[in-house]
């Protein structure tokens, strides 16, 4: 970007008594850009944000915004900077609408600012509109913020940051305190202030929320700023990797594979060593046993993590090759097998007019031929699910809507299909993997659901996230269901879709709806698309 | 609306904890008549005009002060100078006014010499972030230090009567003569009153003792609040030094010697919480008004005037006392 910077830091670091939280850190954020920053908990997140946002002041270093030293903290405000933090720092003695305000009030000025006397009624009336906004009720808003709940109270936080225009917002990871409506609510609101031109500095525990809406995304890890990856072009892998500084596969496939589980495992790992240094802190004595007993738990941890890993990795390579063989065997059938056949046919053809044929003879060649026009089809049809041939050329969308229309011609079951209209092309193993999930959960209805009609649905849940549902009003799931035990019966359909699933790194759930059919609901998260021209 | 009806029912007293405080003035009010009945009935001289406008003019310095200090002490922080500070600001005006200067220039030399202590720790407290025990501790002794340097230890006396006027006149309204001193505090305290409850400023006083982070992050420039509430506390006992000098006519260098703790017991009885965030003008009046009444009952009781110090502590602690009692209760 040729623009100048709206904010650049230059080697900030800052040290809390001997403990140092950030060291030589530099970064530059342009107007209207929302830049990631990712870490541990522990590795100077929040600190950093507090030199950004002129909380704190840093032992190093320099901070300039929009070309001016940023020298007085207090003024960070009147340039512009707003800041949300993880815990909301409010007044708790003031009611709501004199926190949304506080330090920005409406009133009538008395020569001074100081002195001006505060427009309640005004205050209250604009508060409920930024609530509204936001999507937040309260029944007074002349009630104390120190009776609220911490989501309200956080809210309120965000709320305060919208009184007026900002250029640049400091978010510094505030989800911990919402529900999932908020924190898509908070998403959203990061993707506002970008297209009003605001720059964003979004710091999150959650790659999730970081990849949905970053730009950019910087990894700190031990207060050093370790490496700086463009959104678009990186993936979780990478990020991850950065994060724990290790880019050994062996520990990386899990996390990729299942984020989940990875942030519990990170959880109780953290746990684990938050426990031990606070008993080496006790502990000056070395107590010996202890110290066996902790080590002796991680390696079991890692011979369980080790174990796992292999599993997943072999489950991956399986689904990778089958589906590489399976392209593999389509290739084949259609261009050898086809091929010959329809040269036999040709054959048969010439054979059938040459006049020294007998017309009996020429009867038993037309049916030979029909049955070999026959397999063809045949033949083409096991291709299609083998390959869908135009999943590559029209895209996922086309290749839905043919397999579908197909499907329900050779079930008799009605299909509608409901797909979002910004959905652009995505890679191809998401797509073909999107493919095989609905080939999969429709032939499962067949199977099993006894239903007269199913709905299957694409929909964007986020910028980065696509919810494959599968509806269908046939007789469900039975009370006993267990998506284990389907293996043993020799059941491979659902359990082929929680697998790839899995692999993507999404998310599954399986339910009974009201009118008792199964509603299979498939999240599947992927890297930015651009947008579509138009159309499929 | 969204601001229901049960909400303006209290409007003048907003919320619970303004509530307290009101139920605090109640108190303290209560107190007032009360000690007010019992020494009318026990002596013959409790109530008479004259004694009544003595305890009225001797508290009322003292008050305009305490107004000053329960700022600072409701901003969480402490002003020990101000004895001090009421002294230096009399004797700067009384030494200005043997230099021949004229009254009213001589009054605001004092008042910037009040405002300029309290500036000077102001700036210590809120922008080097510093104790306010030990700042106010120092320029107390400072400033006491210079008031004997000023006057060789020599008291400055021939003040012109135009000054003393403010201090002795009396200001007749119908039937009953006020005197001056009690017009200037009542004026303050209205004055004090308004900028504590209805202005922007007032809301950042009140919390900034339990919500400094909310300020910062709201872009309130903290510093600047302390520096401005310690200058108004300077001002302001500026103000009362002047009328106490004005009153004695003599600027002596031992005058005010221990008033910094009357004028936090004003503070402290009136409902000014230790801890900041709490605290009333008219409590503050209150305060001072039973104080003063208590030392004038027991010198009209023949109380060994030995004791009357301790009687003025033992009731300061019974506050303290309430003030931590009602914070448990909570």
């Amino acid at each position: 970007m040729d623009m100048e910077p709206l904010l650049r830091a230059i080697n900030l670091s800052k040290s809390f008594g001997t403990l140092t939280a950030i060291q030589g850190v530099s970064l530059e954020v342009y107007p209207a850009e929302v830049v990631g920053i990712a870490g541990q908990s522990g590795s100077g997140k929040s600190a950093l944000c507090m030199l950004l946002a002129g909380l704190d002041a840093p032992n190093e270093g320099d901070i300039y915004f929009d070309g001016q030293r940023l020298q007085y903290p207090f003024r960070a405000r009147t340039l512009g900077i707003e800041v949300i933090h993880q815990e909301p720092d409010l007044a708790e003695r003031l009611d709501i609408s004199s926190n949304i305000f506080l330090g920005s009030e409406i009133g009538w000025s008395l020569v001074v600012k100081w002195l001006k006397v505060p427009n309640r009624r005004r205050m209250d009336k604009e508060a409920a509109g930024i609530l509204e906004q936001l999507n937040v009720h309260f029944s007074s808003l002349r009630e104390k913020v120190g009776n609220l709940s911490s989501e309200q109270r956080q809210m309120i936080a965000i709320a305060r940051t919208m009184t007026h225009p900002s250029r640049l917002v400091i978010v510094d990871d505030p989800t911990l305190l919402l529900s999932y409506r908020y924190q898509q609510k908070l998403l959203s609101l990061i993707q506002t202030w970008q297209q009003e031109g605001t720059a964003v500095i979004f710091s999150s525990n959650n790659l999730d929320h970081l990849l949905a809406v970053t730009d950019r995304i910087i990894v700190l890890r031990q207060g050093r700023r370790v490496a700086e990856y463009r959104t678009d072009e990186t993936g979780r892998e990478e990020i991850v990797a950065a994060l724990v500084g290790t880019t050994d596969r062996q520990q990386l496939t899990p996390i990729i594979w299942a984020l989940d589980s990875y942030y519990r495992a990170r959880k109780q790992a953290e746990e684990l060593r938050h426990q031990r240094t606070l008993l080496e802190r006790d502990l000056a004595a070395q107590d010996t046993l202890n110290q066996q007993l902790i080590d002796q738990l991680g390696k079991q941890v890692n011979a369980l993590d080790s174990a796992n890993v292999a599993l997943q990795d072999a489950q991956r390579r399986l689904l990778t090759e089958r589906e590489q063989e399976r392209k593999h065997l389509a290739r084949e059938i259609h261009d050898q097998v086809i091929q010959d056949l329809l040269s036999i046919n040709y054959q048969l053809e010439e054979i059938e007019v040459d006049e020294h044929v007998t017309s009996a003879l020429k009867g038993k060649l037309t049916d030979i031929r029909e049955s070999i026009r026959g397999l063809i089809d045949d033949l083409r049809h096991i291709c299609g699910n083998l390959r869908p041939p135009t999943i590559d050329s029209l895209g996922l969308g086309a290749a839905l809507q043919s397999y579908t229309h197909e499907w329900s011609k050779r079930t008799g079951i009605g299909v509608t299909l409901d797909l979002d209209a910004n959905r652009g092309r995505l890679p191809e193993t998401i797509e073909l993997s999107i493919f095989r999930i609905v080939q999969e959960g429709l032939s499962n209805v067949r199977k099993h659901a006894r239903a007269s009609a199913v709905q299957v649905c694409l929909q964007h849940t986020s910028p980065r996230a696509l919810m494959i549902s599968i509806a269908d009003d046939g007789r469900g799931l039975p009370d006993d269901f267990d998506l284990s035990a389907l293996s043993a019966e020799g059941h491979y359909g659902l359990l082929g879709i929680s697998e790839r699933v899995a692999l993507l790194g999404g998310r599954l759930k399986l339910q009974n709806q009201a009118n008792g059919g199964l509603l299979i609901q498939a999240e599947i998260p992927h890297p930015r698309v651009a947008q579509p021209a138009g159309g499929l | 609306m969204l601001t229901g009806d049960k909400s303006d029912l209290f409007k003048p007293v907003r919320g619970l904890w303004r509530m307290l405080v009101s139920r605090h003035e109640l108190f303290v009010f209560v107190l007032l008549l009360a000690v007010g009945t019992a020494l009318s009935l026990g002596t013959d001289t409790f109530l008479t005009v004259n004694n009544l406008s003595n305890i009225s003019r001797a508290f009322s310095w003292i008050a305009i002060a305490a107004f000053g200090e329960s700022m600072v002490m409701i901003i969480g922080g402490v002003e020990l100078s101000v004895g001090a500070v009421m002294a230096l600001a009399g004797l700067v005006s009384a030494l200005c006014m043997q230099a021949e200067l004229p009254v009213l220039p001589a009054i605001l030399a004092g008042l910037m010499t009040g405002g300029l202590v309290g500036w000077i720790n102001g700036t210590l407290v809120g922008h080097v972030k510093l104790p306010p025990f030990i700042i106010t501790l120092a320029t107390m002794s400072i400033t006491r230090g210079a008031i004997f340097g000023l006057t060789g230890g020599w008291p400055v006396r021939n003040l012109p009567q135009g000054f003393r006027a403010l201090g002795q006149h009396d200001l007749t309204l119908g039937t009953v003569s006020v005197p001056q001193p009690v017009l200037f505090m009542l004026g303050l305290a209205v004055l004090a009153s308004l900028l504590l409850e209805k202005t922007v400023l007032g809301n950042y006083i009140y919390t900034l003792a339990s919500s400094e982070r909310a300020q910062l992050v709201s872009g309130v420039n903290v510093a600047q609040i302390k520096v401005l509430v310690y200058t108004l506390c300077g001002l302001l006992t500026a103000t009362g030094g002047l009328l106490m000098t004005a009153r004695l006519g003599v600027a002596a260098p031992t005058a005010a010697v221990g008033y910094e703790l009357d004028i936090i017991a004003a503070a402290v009885v009136g409902g000014t919480s230790l801890f900041g965030g709490e605290g009333s003008i008219l409590g503050v009046l209150l305060g001072a008004a039973i104080m003063q009444m208590l030392r004038n009952g027991l010198v009209l009781l023949g109380f060994p005037a030995y004791w009357q110090t301790a009687a003025i502590g033992t009731m300061i602690l019974a506050f303290i006392l309430l003030d931590h009692w009602r914070r448990q209760s909570r």
